[in-house]
C-alpha cells in the first residue's frame, strides 16, 4: 500500500496536474517503498509497450480514394451493366461493325434484281450479330481470366499467411515450453541449494 | 498533438461539407491506430479490418452529428467500441454482454509490429493481457496503447470515470504481478 499523497498510478499515467506531480516526486525521493512501487509500475508500463502496433494489412478504401478507384477497363466494363450502358455499348459496337463491314465489303456487284438487296441486308445483320457476339465473348473471357488470376493469387496469399501464422504459433509454444523448463530448473536448483544449506547448518 | 487536433478539426469541417478528399486524409491518419485498437480487443485481424472499414463508413455518414470537431478521436472510438460489441452480440446472441469474451482472450492476442524487445517478452505481455477481462483489457488498450485521458475513456466506454479507473488499475495491478519476473529479465 502506497503512502504517497496522490495515487502513483495517476502519476505514472500523467493524470495529475503539475503541482500534484511535484508533490509525488518529492515524496518518492524520500520514501523507498513508494519509489520501489513506482519503479515496478514503470517496468510494467515498459513491458506493455513491447507489444507494438501492427501495420494495417490493406488501406481502408473510401469513396473517391484514387488508389481504390477502378481501372479504366473496369469502369468501361461496369458501365456496360448500368441501365443505359448496354444500349450504348450495343450502339457503339453496331457502329464499329458497320464501319468494318463497309470498309471490308467487296465492291458491289451490278444490281440485277430486287432480291439481291434483301440478301445483302441479312448478311450485314448476321455479320453485325457475329461481331457483337465475338466482342462480348472476348470481353467476358478477359474479365473472367483476370478475376480467376486474382482469386488464385488471393488463395495463395491466404495459404502463405496461414503457414506463417502456424509457424509463429509453433515458435511461440516452443518458447513458452523452453521458458517454463528453465523456470522449473531454476526452481529445482534453488530448492536443492536451500536444502543443502539447511543440512549444512545442522 | 495539438497541431494534429487542429488539422483534424479543419479536415472534419471540410468533410462534413462533403469534401471526400478531406475525409480520406482523416481516414489515412486514423486507420492504423483504429485497426490496432480493434485488433487488441477482437484478437482477430480479419474482424479488425472489417470493423475498421465499418467504423469509418459509419463515421462519415454521421459526421454531421459531431458537435465538437475537437472531440473527433473519442467520438470515433465510441463508434468502434459499439461496432465491436455489436459484432460480439451477433456472434453469441444467447449470451449476455457481460459474459461474452472476444476472440482475443487466452493466447489469441496478436503479437506483431516491429519491436526492439525480445519476442518472449511480447508473447508474455500478450498472454498476460489475454488473461484480463475484456473490460480491463479495453481500458488498458485505450490508456496505455492509445493514450486517452480518463474523461475520454469514460466517453468512449459510456461509463463513469471512477469505473474506468477501477478497471484500469485492477488490470495494472494484475499485469504488474504477472509480468514481474519478465521485467527483471527482459526490460530492466
Amino acid at each position: 500500500m502506497s503512502c504517497s499523497p496522490f495515487d502513483l498510478r495517476d502519476y505514472l499515467l500523467r493524470e495529475l496536474a503539475e503541482p500534484q506531480r511535484r508533490q509525488v516526486e518529492a515524496h518518492v525521493r524520500s520514501c523507498p517503498s513508494c519509489r520501489l512501487e513506482l519503479d515496478r509500475l514503470r517496468l510494467t508500463q515498459t513491458a506493455l509497450s513491447s507489444l507494438g502496433d501492427e501495420e494495417i494489412p490493406r488501406r481502408i478504401g473510401f469513396v473517391s480514394d484514387k488508389i481504390f478507384e477502378p481501372s479504366r477497363w473496369r469502369r468501361w466494363w461496369e458501365s456496360l451493366h448500368g441501365p443505359a450502358g448496354l444500349g450504348f455499348a450495343s450502339a457503339a459496337m453496331l457502329s464499329v461493325a458497320l464501319i468494318v463491314s463497309v470498309a471490308t465489303r467487296p465492291a458491289p456487284a451490278p444490281r440485277v434484281a430486287g432480291t439481291v438487296k434483301t440478301v445483302s441486308e441479312d448478311e450485314i445483320r448476321q455479320r453485325l450479330d457475329r461481331g457483337i457476339d465475338a466482342g462480348v465473348e472476348r470481353a467476358v473471357a478477359a474479365i473472367e481470366a483476370r478475376y480467376a488470376q486474382r482469386t488464385e493469387q488471393l488463395v495463395k496469399d491466404i495459404e502463405l499467411r496461414d503457414r506463417e501464422e502456424r509457424r509463429a504459433i509453433q515458435a511461440a509454444y516452443e518458447l513458452q515450453a523452453d521458458y517454463q523448463q528453465r523456470t522449473l530448473q531454476a526452481y529445482k536448483r534453488s530448492q536443492y541449494v536451500a536444502s543443502a544449506s539447511d543440512g549444512g547448518s545442522r | 498533438m495539438i497541431f494534429r487536433a487542429v488539422e483534424d478539426a479543419d479536415l472534419i469541417q471540410r468533410a462534413a461539407k462533403g469534401d471526400v478528399e478531406a475525409y480520406n486524409l482523416l481516414v489515412s491518419r486514423w486507420e492504423k491506430p483504429m485497426y490496432n485498437y480493434l485488433l487488441r480487443i477482437t484478437g482477430n485481424r480479419e474482424d479488425a479490418l472489417d470493423l475498421t472499414q465499418e467504423v469509418f463508413l459509419k463515421a462519415y455518414r454521421n459526421l454531421g452529428k459531431l458537435a465538437q470537431p475537437g472531440r473527433f478521436a473519442p467520438w470515433l472510438y465510441r463508434i468502434a467500441h459499439n461496432e465491436a460489441y455489436t459484432m460480439f452480440r451477433k456472434r453469441r446472441p444467447e449470451t449476455g454482454v457481460e459474459d461474452m469474451e472476444p476472440r482475443g482472450t487466452g493466447t489469441g492476442i496478436a503479437v506483431g509490429g516491429s519491436s526492439v524487445f525480445p519476442l518472449e517478452l511480447s508473447l508474455s505481455v500478450a498472454s498476460a493481457l489475454g488473461r484480463l477481462s475484456e473490460e480491463q483489457r479495453e481500458a488498458v488498450v485505450l490508456k496505455i496503447y492509445r493514450g486517452f485521458k480518463f474523461e475520454e475513456m469514460a466517453e468512449i466506454l459510456d461509463c463513469p470515470v471512477s469505473t474506468v479507473k477501477s478497471r484500469l488499475y485492477t488490470a495494472l495491478d494484475l499485469l504488474k504481478e504477472e509480468l514481474a519476473p519478465l521485467e527483471a529479465r527482459g526490460v530492466s
